[in-house]
């Protein structure tokens, strides 16, 4: 890990360790003393600049770089738009716009989208943390043209019910101010981006999940003897760890050059693999946890809530293997030969 | 708070030629020699000829000192070897186990004569290793073994039983795990020691087992009061359980572990690429997924045990979760063969069908079972 992103990592630690809790999460309201204090700290420190160009006023770093910084914030279970914002503010900064020191948050799910004269109008869809940002960022197509359009926040939102107390909304907007807008370029994919930093965020809250089942088997005791000397739970643990870390493993296909994160093959194969993770971690857990797991109470369930809801997004893991399953076959190849190019 | 770190390697081009080298080998070496390619050819397809001609590609102790006729080349480029090998079902059972463990425990801790002795035959692919672990009555519980060594004036006299050696009837030496002290129950991993026996020696035994597939490549190795030199201690005498953990991780850690059966996907893919389902399609995409996912873990160890790191337990994570991979795909090629009943596929689809099935049971013991690979995550996540 390069020097640069150890010192990032250092600093956000430290802030996310002062400010977020399971209080947090249970009680985030915009005009919150937490909610503002975090903000403030994120904001300031210039956290959600990370991907942002330097001559932009950024720290120039890559998206191989903020990897570890979306895996804490996710072990956080960090309940704002903050990395959204990093990765709205780094598609701005691609079409060279200045950005923002707002929370922004961002969606490519858009219906009847009219332009006129600055303003959007139209619908928008499971929009994340929409009532704690202040812009949003959608890519979306007009005239067989896509965009990238930020724009002001307006209009009525409507909260969609989700797995998780990540709060997404839908909303209706009339005329609403837009601050920028640009053609998308071809390379740029919103939407395998976003479904890669979901898995890097799954990874996270799975190493988050496996750290709670460690602490809470290793205190409660059961027939005189901590739960951990069990060797049905040890089984169930030593499971959870094996499909972390095979989560972890996945993301390999990320890294070492940024293009990969648009990539489909790379995308398909962490977006599964954290995908079936996923969802072992989720029984398991929640089975060595027993009751105490299924109460709001605790913090087990924020973070299982997360996996299911991100295993849900953009298609869940079995929409993605009959995807990778045709990408191989029509490329007319060996298995061995798709495997290693 | 990253549990368990599998660094990212990344494959250069030196090593994306050194794979298109093997693969031209293989075709060519297999054609002139008709080489039947096999599904679990690491344990079942022995070919000493072959071997020799893998050793004069300098394919075989890469990682060894030239000094002692290895090549100096990288864990990396043994790793891309050994997967081309595997996928190619190439016949690699005879020297499997001394270019996989045993060299690198004699170039770790034998002595002068050992490694000038024996690593030269091993990188030339004319000296085969059996393993020495397991016993009739110690299985998992490796530390309960029963061999003793005594001490003698001139050396050692061994004397025991070792169980499930695989290939011993065809290795000129096994790398024995045996007691040199009581069993001490408060300290049962102390009094252990390592030592390199010589199979031809008087007072062995070498016994075969059929396995349910009816083969015989595995055995029961028994020493009556063998006599062994000085010079047969491998390592520290007393360090025996210290040294045998490092080899584990070799043993685990290797890509045999999810691709002693990519011949059977591959023929499969070949059969039923135009008839395939949605749902084989599905299923085939989580096949791709889950193999590439352990290449990378895999590749990683390699990466990991070239820096001299100690990656024992994430050994045990590719050992149980590869077991899982290839137990799994078995039941998938069923639901993926899109109704077409069994009868009518090809009959080499169906033979290598049929040896898969009959040995994957196997997969999950040999090289410790899943319930000791979870035993080692939960004891290093401090559960136990």
């Amino acid at each position: 890990m390069k020097d640069e992103v150890k010192i990032i990592l250092d600093i956000c630690d430290k802030i996310l360790l002062k400010n977020v809790d399971h209080h947090l999460r249970l009680n985030l309201e915009p005009n919150s003393t937490q909610f503002k204090t975090l903000k403030d700290e994120i904001i300031s420190s210039e956290l959600t600049k990370l991907l942002v160009k330097e001559d932009l006023g950024g720290a120039g770093m890559t998206l191989n770089d903020i990897i570890p910084i979306v895996q804490l914030s996710a072990q956080y279970g960090t309940p704002i738009p903050f990395i959204e914002t990093i990765i709205s503010n780094f598609l701005l900064s691609e079409l060279n716009i200045k950005p923002e020191n707002d929370f922004i948050t961002l969606t490519n799910k858009t219906e009847n989208i009219i332009i006129k004269k600055d303003k959007i109008s139209g619908n928008f869809k499971s929009i994340p943390y929409l009532n704690l940002a202040e812009k949003i960022l959608v890519e979306t197509e007009i005239k067989n043209q896509k965009y990238i359009i930020l724009f002001k926040k307006g209009g009525k939102l409507k909260l969609q019910k989700n797995f998780l107390s990540e709060p997404k909304f839908d909303l209706d907007a009339a005329e609403l101010e837009i601050i920028s807008m640009m053609e998308k370029p071809e390379q740029m994919d919103i939407q395998n981006l976003l479904i890669n930093v979901r898995s890097i965020q799954s990874f996270g809250a799975m190493e988050k999940i496996l750290k709670l089942c460690i602490e809470y088997c290793s205190q409660r005791k059961q027939f005189g003897r901590t739960l951990s000397k069990f060797q049905m739970i040890q089984n169930h643990i030593s499971e959870i760890a094996l499909e972390v870390a095979a989560s972890g493993a996945s993301l390999s296909t990320l890294k070492n050059n940024n293009k990969n994160f648009y990539n489909l093959k790379n995308t398909a194969i962490p977006k599964i693999r954290t995908g079936i993770a996923s969802g072992k971690v989720i029984a398991l857990s929640h089975q060595v946890h027993g009751a105490m797991g299924f109460t709001k109470e605790y913090e087990l369930s924020y973070f299982t809530k997360a996996l299911n809801s991100w295993r849900n997004e953009f298609g869940n893991e079995i929409y993605w293997q009959n995807i990778l399953g045709k990408l191989f076959l029509n490329q007319n190849k060996n298995l061995w030969e798709f495997l290693n190019h | 708070m990253t549990y368990f770190n599998f660094p990212h390697i990344e494959e250069d081009d030196n090593l994306k030629n050194l794979r298109n080298d093997v693969k031209s080998f293989l075709k060519t070496t297999f054609n002139s020699n008709n080489i039947k390619p096999q599904a679990d050819a690491w344990m079942y397809s022995a070919n000493p000829e072959f071997s020799k001609k893998l050793g004069e590609k300098g394919w075989l102790g890469m990682s060894f000192p030239k000094k002692y006729g290895g090549r100096e080349k990288t864990m990396l480029e043994r790793y891309v070897i050994t997967e081309e090998l595997l996928v190619a079902g190439a016949p690699v059972a005879a020297h499997w186990i001394a270019d996989r463990q045993s060299g690198s425990q004699i170039i770790r801790y034998g002595t002068e004569k050992q490694k000038k002795e024996i690593i030269p035959k091993i990188s030339s692919g004319e000296c085969f290793f059996a393993i020495g672990m397991s016993e009739p009555d110690s299985g998992s519980d490796l530390a309960s073994v029963k061999t003793f060594a005594k001490k003698t004036a001139d050396g050692w006299e061994l004397t025991g039983r070792k169980i499930w050696s695989t290939g011993a009837h065809l290795s000129h030496y096994m790398i024995v795990l045996a007691r040199t002290e009581k069993l001490d129950e408060k300290n049962r991993h102390s009094g252990l020691s390592q030592f390199l026996v010589n199979l031809k020696l008087p007072g062995v035994e070498i016994n075969p087992i059929e396995d349910m597939t009816h083969q015989k490549h595995f055995n029961e190795t028994v020493f009556n009061n063998v006599k062994l030199n000085k010079d047969a201690l491998l390592g520290e005498e007393g360090m025996g359980w210290q040294q045998v953990v490092g080899e584990l991780a070799l043993e685990r850690s290797g890509p045999e572990r999810f691709l002693s059966h990519y011949i059977l996907l591959d023929n499969f893919i070949s059969e039923f690429r135009y008839k395939m389902s949605e749902m084989g399609i599905t299923s085939l995409g989580k096949i791709i997924s889950e193999l590439q996912t352990l290449r990378m873990m895999s590749f990683s160890i390699a990466w990991m045990i070239q820096e001299k790191k100690s990656p024992d337990v994430q050994a045990a994570f590719v050992k149980e979760a590869g077991n899982v991979f290839e137990k799994k795909l078995i039941e998938t090629i069923r639901e993926m063969s899109n109704l077409i009943p069994f009868e009518e596929w090809s009959s080499s689809l169906k033979s290598l069908f049929q040896d898969a099935t009959l040995r994957i049971p196997a997969n999950s013991l040999r090289g410790g079972t899943s319930e000791i690979m979870r035993g080692i995550i939960s004891k290093q996540l401090g559960l136990r």
